[in-house]
């Protein structure tokens, strides 16, 4: 398949746009349940797009980056996701039921939003990129315990403008702390905008100027994506320091290709192996839909009582 | 023994009595500019807690703040209060942990505040007024050379609550000598305290002005009460309206601008709480608005003058 101008370069990729194994992933990697949560995420993005919560971003083309995160963080470790990263706490174990209530609810993190203490996915941050801090802060005291546990942000290429990444990227790097940073990169197929902040170059290039370990990968590829963030972590609980793993994805919004979409690529690489069949896929959506729907009009009850 | 060097052997005693107290700031290994860590710097123990960071106007509290959350007590030393303002963004999310997170942050962040050294500019601006309208930050200025020791351990102990708190150093305070330092403090902490009884006026003030308002009141040879408000937020309503009552002729005296100073809210929380005990004006005598030049600070206190003529126009009103 020759590439388009939605296929991103200077990546790694473990799965072609046909969903043909071309690079190595971890042999443990469940790929029947990290599909399960694709698919679950994706069912979740779209019901709530159509619930009306405020200020809701869509984080459909991205669901990789955020199943995958919470895949490869074990329950010692922090998750710092950013606004729209609601797929983080569905693969990080909560009901869909606690987590639309969670959304609907708001009271201290604000609406659309997920915190969980006991899943230890920490509240976002009203000011920009603050998050960030936090987590580098985390992670500092990880590693002054020595527990071995590392810490996870999430966010997108717009924030690496900011001083916070800056002086987050700084400070994780000179003192060599246990933190991942998992960027999604937005792909431009005409050209980057002022607004992405980049000019042709990548978020990897420059994490990797300020020291820190990298990888790109691309957010189409569920596979790729989940080996590098796993590799990220492992080095950050071996002691041997930060990470940023960028991903380049495209929102299913814009309307790229059918390869574009994580979700349908790892469809086709489980279809090549056998693994994928149409009774597969409605039993899935059947589940999230029904907890969904349970879930929202709980909610609605609620809300018009 | 000056206050700044008194307060590094009371940082170093507070490392030593706790395992989890860090330090952090550009260059706490090294003793910091103000040698608030000299004492803790010579001591090999304490050594791998004092975390020198790189500059990070922008995240430094939030990443202390990070650190508090999983277990650690930090203290974050600034060179100089106006400084907080370029981490805003990040003091605010740390106050507002507690609330959003369940768990406080207890970090207490250190600076210098006011004229004093000389510097003009961003130490003239009253930073202490735009920290203390921060949701869930406690701003506390120290006043008194001998108990400031002792009001540090307050703060790090957490006796007031393990709400992020900031402790103010004016710089006209830092130099003073400590005669006797008290351990402990005996008399609650942030809350406000009579440094001076009397029955014709109450004189509400706090840091660097505290000392002006002492001279002020025997030039003026009235009986007013001082009081030290101390914390500057939250507020001790009750506690302030009473000091008030008690004699119904109030002046407000504080360091830096008039304008939006703390000095406002006080003025504004007697008409609400005591307004039909009062017999005068309220009176407010504060520094300049600026921005003041290096050259002229000192406009950044009240005028001894202006202070003993606002305390004898109320007490004789």
């Amino acid at each position: 398949m020759e590439p388009t101008p939605w296929d991103p370069e200077g990546v790694t990729v473990v799965l072609d746009p046909n969903g043909q194994l071309v690079g190595t992933h971890p042999s443990n990697l469940d790929a029947k349940q990290l599909y399960k949560l694709l698919v679950a995420a994706r069912c979740l993005d779209l019901r709530l797009g159509r619930a009306g919560l405020p200020m809701w971003a869509s984080a459909a083309g991205e669901e990789a980056a955020l199943v995958s995160t919470a895949l490869v963080s074990r329950e010692s470790d922090w998750i710092y996701p950013g606004f729209r990263d609601v797929a983080v706490a569905l693969a990080r174990g909560l009901e869909i039921e606690a987590i639309v209530a969670g959304l609907f609810a708001g009271d201290e993190v604000g609406p659309g939003r997920i915190a969980s203490a006991t899943h230890r996915i920490a509240p976002p941050t009203d000011a920009l990129g603050i998050h960030l801090g936090l987590a580098s802060g985390r992670a500092h005291a990880q590693k002054l315990d020595g527990s071995g546990a590392a810490t996870f942000a999430l966010f997108g290429e717009g924030l690496t403008t900011t001083g916070a990444f800056h002086e987050s990227t700084m400070l994780a790097s000179s003192l060599g702390l246990p933190l991942v940073m998992v960027c999604r990169s937005q792909l431009w197929p005409d050209g980057a905008p002022a607004e992405a902040g980049t000019v042709g170059d990548s978020v990897a290039d420059r994490a990797k100027a300020a020291g820190l370990w990298v990888r790109r990968v691309d957010g189409a590829d569920a596979l790729g994506t989940h080996a590098a963030i796993e590799a990220a972590a492992d080095r950050a609980r071996q002691g041997r320091g930060p990470s940023l793993v960028e991903v380049v994805v495209t929102q299913m919004h814009r309307d790229p290709p059918a390869h574009r979409d994580p979700v349908e690529r790892l469809r086709r690489h489980l279809d090549n192996t056998g693994a994928w069949t149409q009774t597969l896929q409605d039993v899935i959506e059947a589940e999230v839909r029904g907890s969904l729907d349970r879930a929202l009009r709980v909610v609605n009850e609620e809300t018009s009582a | 023994m000056n206050v700044l060097q008194h307060l590094a052997t009371v940082i170093a005693d507070l490392l030593r009595s706790d395992d989890r107290r860090v330090v952090l700031g550009e260059d706490v290994a090294d003793g910091t500019m103000l040698g608030l860590t000299k004492v803790a710097a010579e001591d090999e123990a304490l050594a791998g807690r004092l975390l020198s960071t790189p500059l990070s106007p922008t995240v430094l509290p939030a990443h202390a703040a990070g650190l508090a959350a999983e277990g650690f007590r930090p203290l974050v030393i600034y060179p100089e209060a106006s400084a907080l303002v370029d981490s805003l963004a990040a003091v605010r999310e740390a106050a507002k942990l507690g609330w959003r997170h369940g768990t406080q942050a207890p970090v207490v962040f250190i600076a210098p505040l006011g004229p004093g050294f000389g510097l003009g500019g961003g130490s003239t601006e009253g930073t202490a007024s735009v920290l203390a309208r921060v949701p869930g930050l406690r701003v506390v200025v120290l006043a008194d050379a001998n108990e400031a020791g002792a009001v540090l351990r307050a703060a790090v102990e957490g006796w007031a609550g393990d709400e992020p708190t900031v402790l103010l150093i004016p710089r006209t305070l830092a130099l003073a000598t400590v005669e006797q330092g008290a351990d402990a403090l005996a008399r609650p902490f942030a809350t406000p305290r009579r440094v001076r009884e009397g029955e014709a006026a109450t004189v509400f003030t706090w840091g660097a002005c505290l000392p002006l308002v002492r001279a002020a009141v025997e030039r003026s040879g009235h009986d007013a009460r001082i009081v030290d408000v101390e914390c500057l937020a939250p507020l001790d309503r009750s506690a302030l309206a009473e000091e008030a009552k008690a004699t119904g002729k109030i002046v407000i005296a504080h360091e830096g601008p008039r304008h939006c100073g703390v000095g406002s809210e006080l003025a504004a929380l007697f008409a609400d709480d005591a307004i039909l005990t009062l017999d005068a004006p309220v009176l407010r005598i504060t520094g300049d608005d600026g921005p003041l030049a290096a050259s002229s600070e000192a406009r950044a206190l009240p005028d001894l003058e202006t202070l003993t003529t606002a305390i004898t126009h109320v007490a004789t009103y």
